[in-house]
């Protein structure tokens, strides 16, 4: 037997579940960052650039994708791991049943996070309870340590039976809580507890060529499941044996049911997750008042412990359960339901409440859980309600019942300073002049939280002084969604529509054509309404299928997009607009990894193809050039159809530099051609600035230093990098310049 | 390792508690992981650390909560720290906020960053030592010492707490910033190790206070992000229209009430009105709205003119000041501008607010990349 030797950590959740990962040395993690997982994905990456896993990384445009390429590798027989959490795990739901149907085992950790919307990043477990049907074992852990033991036993277990498997506890609670933890000092302790994967049906066996994924009729789809059931049966019988293993490796004993004082107590309290913890010090004050309660946690939601749940419940006379999820109408959430599932199974007559609580990550203190064992005995309290609800009389306290803004009529924004028409088939601007165009009133009211610096309100105020029919606004969530709306407060003074960012452009599309019919029919007055879709270039990664739906149909809209070359939102993750070589926290720089390792994306040019009447790039540093293509965008948006407008966008905070100077930066984006101005008008491209016309071109790596997230690039190693890039770049430019110079191309 | 340390002072479960008042930037996140590695690593102490979940942007209120207990005991509660034993102040603008003040009790030392002295620290609190409840009240200038020792608040605070908490040997403190800061910024190890000793030994204890008339009360059912903002006295009437079913927000522009002033870092653009061209550019430019610009005469011509700044909103980026081509808008200290005659309220207010409520820039940034990090100590990345 390999070395039980145990060191120790002071670790958060996402840590360990890191660590578990690199020990076992998984072959691939396709992940997409989401709040509050992504640690996970940026620990790996972290320790990939210096040289500590040769894990491949690949970050998807989406949890879909990620889903997608974890299975593909592991049908090619990989070990594959995954993180998620919240709106990313229903995202791969559709996923999901297809890996444990076709039974290829993999590891998922999922943090647990409310589900949206209203969006909330906080922890309950909204999340995983979609997963109860998706046919993946369930471990759950109530701490970091957990965490970590729970990755080993989960891929163990998984390839044994081969069913994939997850990994959730608390986001945030255990998630990001720092706690002392034990691991296995050598990797190849870890690696000899799990040992090797043994594949049945190798798929790349080209003399036994293997079909993977058939078409399914009755009789054979409900064998299919049955075999799952089974497979699920095997997990339930397997796990006594994977516990006394794991504990004869680790020293550290688990059950499928953890319990308190559960031995002879007359009152229990079923809680998931890290307030079992919290509970136990409740416990503890409540059995020195002489008083005979318990707690208990499980340890598996799938296959469900419901033996081992009962055989603790023995002695209790009072249950309460309690849920972080509501599944609506049911009478409490999937915890409370099964817990009295499995007690009516078991012919246990027990007295059982339940309450919803802690959702959106609310604080769950030692009084919560005294409060709850009160309830539990008291005879007046529901079989099922809501805990921690404020009074009704006193709702979430609003700043003040009038408004502060007079509405922004037609007669407000319609003042005839910026005018478009048409001429020789081309949009025509006159005015847009920078002074006067402040007596247009802003559309977005101040107060917001964006960072000092930020580049986002700056482009969205120029996009709009130029518009001046009414507008409705539809974001998708990024930054420029989180610091204008949070409750009960909202920057916005015309109607606004938040939407998660895999379908923004799809909601406006239906947004726009239900105004449409209901000016046909005479419900609206007549008059030009413009639809715009505000997206981050992380939302045009993940919803770009959407937004090329939306051109396609060629719905009467704007799509803008602000693209500050990262997921900033969460953190600074690399999206596909993220130069190459540059910093993020899923491209580290170290010895083995120079940062993101692939190019920007070019989306004008792939919107473009989508013939669209208008595609156009904008950049703060020529207010004038932007407030005339914002005005030319709007109107192909309300005359033609779809319009694309991208805007630089400047990130003081992640791009790691001086708020004061980012039209600067901005600028030199330009000027060394990483971000050339252009606009293409019904298919003919006209190219807005040429820096090297005008002597103003700079190289690639003059912009590059002015940003501390690429700042490294400057070092001679990186030099290469910086050759590709620049050799990117002026193939791009050129292209540009060939197809301004004929309107055929 | 050294010899386990002996806790002073624990609560019912066996735990000694800290907790951290800040504003993202000044590295009390990292500082709070600092103590949690030097109970574990150092001092043969059962640690646990953990942040407000949510913000680290730049001007936002952060809280970090450190817990010690035996090496024996397990940590188990995972709520926010309610009644700390030790509360550090990283900005005495936080002061404003009561919420910061909550829970102290009898045995609570705190330790305030400012640079005052301490009896204009008193008047400012209108007697602190009367309001609440607490042991003992260390104060130094961290910003100056930061300055002087070229490096940073938070070890500069991690130095006075050490004092302050007296368990701890400050070769241990040191150690964990050889550790902590050292492999990753060597460059900056010997001005950080200087910081932290400076702030050992300038960390003052102020006279014992007076029996409290009044308490702060820190609310124990509130959330662990929410709470950070806080609000200040004049806080929002509570009187209030119910919202509609499903989130949906009918007050639209509300977000007009928040005064963004706390995200200032000292700095404010000044405006020189006669110098003003009115051309357009520092509106073009501002992120917050804050140029009120009117129909008004500028050289015998009607057109837009800019009448003032609005500095309720102002977050201090000084991005006008780059772009003002006739220097009409240059950059100034706050605090030597108090009256500023150039102040003008957003004027497409059909009313003015009630109150405004103080609150930094929000945001949820929740990774902990080595980049924020660094950040956070100030190097370049």
């Amino acid at each position: 037997m390999a070395s039980t030797e145990q060191t120790i950590e002071y670790a958060s959740g996402n840590e360990m579940a890191a660590i578990a990962a690199r020990q076992i040395g998984y072959d691939l993690m396709g992940y997409y960052p989401i709040t509050p997982s992504t640690q996970i994905a940026e620990n790996l990456d972290q320790m990939r650039a210096q040289g500590q896993t040769d894990l491949i990384m690949i970050a998807a445009e989406g949890e879909h994708s990620a889903a997608g390429i974890c299975y593909g590798a592991s049908v090619g027989g990989g070990r594959v791991f995954n993180a998620t959490s919240a709106n990313g795990l229903l995202y791969a739901l559709e996923q999901l049943p297809v890996q444990s149907g076709t039974r290829y085992p993999m590891v998922m950790n999922v943090a647990c996070r409310t589900v949206s919307g209203p969006l909330s990043i906080k922890g309950d477990h909204s999340d995983i309870m979609y997963m109860l049907n998706a046919g993946w074992i369930i471990f759950f852990a109530h701490s970091a340590q957990e965490v970590y033991d729970f990755n080993l036993m989960a891929l163990k277990l998984a390839e044994q039976v081969r069913l994939p498997a997850v990994v959730a506890f608390d986001g945030f609670f255990t998630s990001h809580q720092k706690r002392r933890c034990k691991r296995f000092a050598n990797d190849d302790s870890v690696r000899a507890y799990i040992g090797r994967r043994s594949e049945p049906h190798p798929f790349f066996d080209f003399e036994h060529p293997l079909t993977v994924g058939s078409y399914m009729n009755e009789p054979d789809l409900i064998r299919n499941r049955h075999e799952l059931h089974l497979a699920m049966n095997e997990a339930a019988a397997a796990l006594p044996t994977l516990f006394c293993e794991y504990a004869a490796h680790s020293g550290r004993s688990y059950e499928a049911v953890e319990g308190y004082c559960h031995e002879d107590a007359e009152t229990l309290l079923i809680v998931l997750g890290s307030s079992f913890d919290t509970a136990l010090e409740a416990v503890d004050l409540l059995r020195g008042q002489k008083k005979k309660v318990g707690v208990l946690t499980l340890h598996l939601l799938r296959p469900f412990p419901y033996e081992e749940l009962c055989s603790k419940c023995r002695s209790a006379r009072r249950l309460l359960v309690a849920d972080r999820q509501d599944s609506y109408g049911a009478g409490g959430g999937n915890l409370s339901l099964e817990v009295r599932a499995a007690l009516q199974r078991a012919g246990l007559t027990l007295a059982v409440k339940s309450v919803v609580y802690g959702l959106g990550g609310r604080d769950f203190y030692v009084e919560d859980a005294l409060r709850m064992f009160a309830m539990a005995e008291d005879s007046d309290t529901p079989d099922f309600d809501y805990y921690g609800i404020e009074r009704a009389d006193s709702p979430t306290p609003t700043p003040c019942r009038s408004e502060f803004f007079a509405p922004l009529t037609r007669e407000r924004t319609q003042l005839g300073l910026t005018q478009v028409s048409e001429k020789d088939g081309k949009a025509v601007v006159q005015g847009g002049q920078l002074g006067a165009t402040t007596q247009i009133p802003k559309r977005i009211a101040p107060g917001h939280g964006a960072c000092p610096g930020c580049g986002i309100p700056v482009n969205l105020n120029l996009l709009l002084r130029a518009i001046e029919d009414p507008v409705v606004l539809l974001f998708q969530t990024g930054c420029g969604m989180i610091v204008t709306t949070p409750y009960p407060k909202t920057s916005f003074k015309v109607p606004y529509l938040h939407n998660l960012f895999q379908s923004g452009a799809a909601t406006l599309s239906g947004l726009a054509e239900m105004c449409c019919r209901k000016q046909q029919k005479g419900e609206l007055p007549p008059g030009d309404i413009l639809f715009i879709m505000v997206s981050g270039d992380g939302g045009m990664d993940i919803g770009m299928g959407s937004a090329i739906g939306t051109a396609l149909r060629g719905h009467k809209l704007l799509l803008f997009e602000y693209d500050n070359g990262g997921y900033m939102n969460t953190g600074y993750q690399l999206s596909y607009s993220t130069p190459k070589g540059a910093r993020s926290a899923t491209s580290h720089v170290g010895k083995t990894q120079y940062g993101k390792s692939f190019f920007h994306k070019d989306m004008p040019q792939i919107m473009a193809a989508t013939g669209i009447p208008y595609v156009a790039t904008a950049a703060e540093s020529d207010p004038a050039d932007f407030i005339r293509k914002a005005a030319k965008a709007a109107w192909y948006a309300k005359t033609q159809g779809t319009a694309y407008l991208k805007a630089l966008s400047a990130c003081p905070l992640n791009w790691n530099d001086k708020p004061e100077s980012e039209r600067s930066v901005i600028a030199a984006a330009v000027d060394c051609c990483f971000f050339p101005l252009y606009e293409s008008e019904r298919g003919n491209t006209t190219l807005n600035y040429d820096p090297g016309e005008k002597n103003k071109k700079i190289p690639v790596l003059d912009w590059l230093s002015m940003m501390g997230r690429t700042k490294h690039l400057l070092r001679e190693e990186y030099h290469d990098i910086v050759e590709e890039l620049q050799n990117e770049v002026d193939r791009r430019f050129l292209c540009l310049k060939e197809k301004s110079a004929n309107p055929y191309l | 390792m050294t010899e386990p340390v002996r806790l002073p002072a624990v609560n019912d479960m066996g735990n000694y508690e800290i907790r951290l008042e800040s504003i993202g930037g000044l590295g009390a996140n990292l500082c709070g992981k600092m103590l949690g590695e030097l109970g574990l690593h150092h001092l043969h102490l059962n640690s646990a650390s953990f942040s407000s979940y949510g913000s680290e942007k730049t001007g936002t209120p952060v809280t970090a909560y450190i817990r010690y207990c035996d090496w024996d005991k397990d940590i188990r509660v995972h709520s926010p720290v309610v009644h700390p034993h030790l509360l550090c102040i990283f900005h005495d603008a936080l002061l404003s906020d009561p919420g910061v003040l909550a829970g102290c009790t009898k045995g609570t030392v705190i330790i305030l960053h400012t640079a005052d002295t301490p009896d204009r620290i008193e008047k400012r609190l209108g007697g602190l030592s009367h309001r609440i409840h607490f042991q003992a009240l260390y104060t130094l200038p961290a910003q100056q010492i930061a300055m002087e020792t070229h490096s940073r608040i938070n070890v500069v605070m991690l130095g006075a707490m050490v004092k302050a908490m007296g368990f701890i040997p400050l070769v241990s403190a040191e150690e964990i910033c050889r550790e902590t800061l050292g492999k990753k910024y060597p460059d900056a190890l010997a001005a950080n190790l200087a910081g932290l000793r400076g702030g050992y030994e300038a960390a003052k204890l102020l006279a014992m206070p007076k029996e409290p008339t009044g308490t702060a009360n820190k609310t124990t059912s509130g959330s662990t992000t929410g709470d950070a903002g806080g609000s200040d006295a004049s806080a929002p009437p509570t009187a209030a229209s119910p919202m509609p079913a499903g989130g949906l927000n009918p007050h639209f522009g509300n977000s007009v009430t928040n005064d963004l002033s706390p995200s200032r870092q000292g700095y404010i653009p000044l405006f020189i009105q006669e110098r003003c061209i009115n051309c357009g550019l520092c509106d073009s430019t501002c992120p917050d709205m804050v140029f009120q610009f009117e129909k008004g005469m500028y050289r015998d011509r009607e057109m837009m003119v800019n009448r003032g700044l609005d500095y309720y909103h102002c977050k201090g980026c000084l991005r006008c000041v780059q772009v003002c081509p006739t220097q009409a808008l240059i950059k100034g200290l706050e605090s030597e501008h108090p009256h500023k005659e150039w102040f003008l309220p957003n004027q497409e207010l059909i009313r003015k607010p009630d109150y405004y409520e103080k609150t930094g820039a929000d945001g949820y940034i929740t990774s902990e990349s080595y980049l924020t990090e660094k950040r956070i100590e100030g190097g370049e990345v």
